[in-house]
């Protein structure tokens, strides 16, 4: 038992931190949402990242990939959610592992060069069928319109073209970094499918969700600790009184559960524990937990500032809401949570 | 990174837990007086015969000296057990012991270590004081060098177990003319001695495991002062560095057991209603949460365990994992009296029910002893975050 990264993964996390400072800062993810470019990404920083092998990171040897396991990938997305980084990340890389797993290599290949996959959001759960095809009303988010979207459910991963749903409609989403569209399916065959059983597909994307929400946690106890210490009010840092204080060494426990639980639902996964499900839906309801209440704390140690458009947090209490709308919601895992048998 | 434990770890895993199979007192423990005394005492020296007096201490000392792994292996088996995390035996081997170890002198350890180790002996602390609670250096409980005597006079408040105590680990004010942390003597007060007078302090669920201790000039031999006159703050303050996060996994474990228990609970009652409580939608969710919770909670104390194999000085998680446990154990255990409703009311009715609501009422005392919730999240925002004092 070591939950101690190795050097590997200290590299995976120096790496992906530079990368992001580097093509994807925060500054830049503004101009292009100004300019009305969505998802916020510039197509060369998409590709750089392809370059770099992040959608290959962990599909296994024998499926053209790197063969890391999803704690390496974790460590990935954690970097992706601190820095608020755009664009389809989680949905290209689980759908290059759908292609993958559901017998589309040639498909998956091309996913993992470069070919963005969305994410599609149902607006109830009947609205995706057994087989993983869209048979409802949902939102797509990031699509491309000749590409194709990702469906989860607990049972199947699919792969659904774009192209076979009817009524698509561009709306602003609440994450300005984010396009995101309305539409429904018409119960097209899906282009690849994985069931639950061959791949825990959804269980990946529930860790991968958590290591973005702890990139988020993190950044805001850091962002809220650092006002604290350097924001003067009555001669002295308002970090010295305990109201601002205690919230900040709350966000510091949130962020240490927060990511430790997501590596424990990591490690589940790639050792295949017999408590994967549960560990790995923990990991997400706890990410969430953390983040919600740090954003919300940080904005609020921020003052004034925090409620503005000019201040980061509020880009991050828009996609912390958004990963909380992924795979599912709260209520509907925790009601999971408690049918599951006792962990091991 | 990896989750699974060595083929070593597992092998020791299944020695530890045939052994306590095996072992464990299945009688019920005493509630108080000198019963409990020795079921605790006896149950310590069933340990050492077999080799388990303690996982942690140095072998020079008759502890076992497992790798930390290992003693997170113990103390996960241990909980399982369903044995306290904390008896008569917890200041002498978790805390007088470990300061014994790092300050006193030879003649001192080689007295006082083996009787602790072979559950000869009981020892409680004497550090609060009714003015000293959070601020512990401002404690007053005067001692006048008289001779080859301390001459300690004063007021010690919330000792564990004074009235079954041997000895007492005593913080006392030697100095009152030097700034609070620099005049203060660490001394073992025998607490036979005459001029001591103990009065035990009836607790929220009925319990007196806790005891004023009146000190009227009580006369203790100055070769029991360990590391010094006037540095007991440095003394005390010296077991911190022992302790590494191993022995926690008794009260993580044992919530994340009671949860499990309040699920099945949950399932077997009914509400006002007759539906079984399970049905009552925001009871389950907190239940599901309490869940995630625990299994959190596992998660954060393995990070702490791994940081800390390496490393001498344990890191800021023990803070952590104290805040949230405290947290956590309130909101369990209310959980507990919500199932039960109404039946809660008649304390006596049945045996389990009574548990849960003592399970309760004790679980205020988690964000308040060894450091309340307010004096974690100062360290944590001070220590871990660099916030100004």
């Amino acid at each position: 038992m070591n939950l101690l990264p190795t050097p590997e993964q200290i590299e995976i996390t120096d790496s992906s931190a530079a990368f992001v400072a580097d093509k994807v800062s925060i500054e830049r993810t503004r101009e292009l949402f100004e300019q009305g470019v969505l998802p916020a990404i510039a197509d060369a920083a998409w590709a750089a990242a392809a370059e770099l092998g992040w959608f290959a990171l962990g599909l296994p040897e024998e499926c053209n990939g790197v063969g890391c396991g999803l704690a390496d990938e974790a460590l990935l997305f954690r970097q992706i959610g601190r820095g608020l980084v755009p664009g389809p990340f989680l949905s290209t890389v689980l759908g290059a592992r759908t292609a993958a797993f559901g017998g589309e290599q040639d498909l998956a290949d091309e996913i993992v060069s470069g070919r963005r996959v969305g994410l599609v959001i149902p607006d109830s759960l009947d609205a995706i069928g057994a087989d993983g095809s869209i048979v409802g009303a949902v939102q797509l988010v990031d699509a491309d319109l000749d590409g194709m979207v990702l469906t989860v459910t607990a049972d199947v991963a699919a792969l659904v073209e774009v192209a076979s749903l009817v009524d698509v409609n561009e709306v602003p989403c609440l994450d300005h970094t984010a396009r995101l569209y309305r539409a429904t399916g018409t119960g097209a065959a899906p282009v690849a499918s994985v069931a639950a059983s061959e791949d825990p597909i959804e269980l990946r994307g529930h860790v991968l969700v958590a290591a973005m929400l702890t990139g988020i946690t993190e950044w805001a106890r850091d962002t809220g600790a650092e006002h604290a210490a350097n924001r003067i009010q009555f001669d002295k840092p308002i970090g010295v009184n305990q109201a601002i204080k205690h919230p900040c060494a709350d966000m510091a426990v949130q962020a240490q559960l927060s990511y430790s639980q997501m590596l424990f639902g990591a490690l589940a996964v790639d050792e295949g524990r017999p408590d994967v499900v549960f560990q790995a839906l923990t990991a997400h309801v706890t990410a969430v937990a953390a983040a919600d209440f740090a954003t919300a704390t940080t904005l609020q140690i921020m003052g004034g500032m925090g409620f503005t458009h000019e201040h980061d947090v509020h880009l991050y209490v828009k996609r912390m809401e958004l990963l909380s709308h992924t795979f599912g919601a709260p209520g509907l895992w925790l009601a999971r949570l408690l049918e599951l048998p006792e962990p091991s | 990174m990896d989750l699974r434990f060595s083929p070593e770890d597992n092998a020791f895993r299944e020695e530890v837990r045939t052994w306590l199979a095996a072992n464990v007192p299945t009688d019920r423990r005493p509630k108080r007086g000198p019963e409990m005394r020795e079921y605790d005492l006896a149950w310590q020296r069933k340990l050492y015969d077999a080799g388990w007096g303690n996982v942690a201490w140095p072998i020079e000392y008759g502890g076992r000296d497992l790798p930390l792994i290992q003693q997170l292996v113990w103390f996960e088996e241990y909980a399982r057990t369903g044995m306290r995390p904390i008896d008569t035996r917890f200041v002498g081997l978790a805390h007088a012991g470990p300061t014994l170890m790092a300050r006193a002198t030879d003649e001192q350890k080689s007295f006082h270590l083996p009787k602790i180790l072979k559950g000869e002996v009981v020892w409680c602390q004497g550090f609060s004081e009714p003015e000293a609670g959070s601020d512990l250096a401002s404690l007053r409980t005067k001692a006048v060098v008289d001779g080859d005597q301390l001459v300690v006079t004063g007021q010690k408040i919330w000792t564990s177990f004074a009235d079954n105590a041997d000895y007492q680990e005593l913080l006392v004010r030697t100095n009152p003319d030097v700034p609070k942390h620099k005049g203060i003597t660490w001394v073992i007060c025998d607490m036979a001695l005459p001029g001591i007078e103990i009065r035990p302090i009836r607790t929220i669920e009925g319990g007196a495991d806790f005891s004023e201790v009146f000190y009227d000039e009580v006369r203790i031999p100055i070769e029991n002062v360990v590391g010094g006159i006037d540095n007991g703050w440095s003394v005390a303050m010296s077991t911190l560095a022992f302790e590494r996060g191993t022995a926690f996994t008794i009260s993580q474990v044992q919530l994340a057991a009671s949860v499990e228990e309040l699920i099945e609970l949950a399932r077997s009652r009914r509400s006002l209603n007759g539906r079984p409580v399970i049905e009552d939608d925001s009871l389950a969710q907190r239940l599901a949460r309490a869940r995630a919770d625990c299994a959190a909670l596992r998660a954060l104390t393995y990070l702490g365990i791994s940081k800390n194999v390496d490393s001498d000085q344990p890191g800021p998680e023990g803070s952590m994992m104290k805040l949230h446990y405290a947290d956590l154990a309130k909101r369990v255990y209310k959980l507990g009296i919500e199932i039960l409703g109404s039946r809660s009311l008649a304390i006596p009715h049945v045996e389990d029910d009574t548990e849960w609501i003592d399970k309760h009422l004790i679980a205020y005392s988690t964000s308040i002893g060894g450091g309340t919730s307010e004096i974690q999240r100062n360290i944590i925002g001070e220590r871990v975050l660099g916030l100004p004092r």
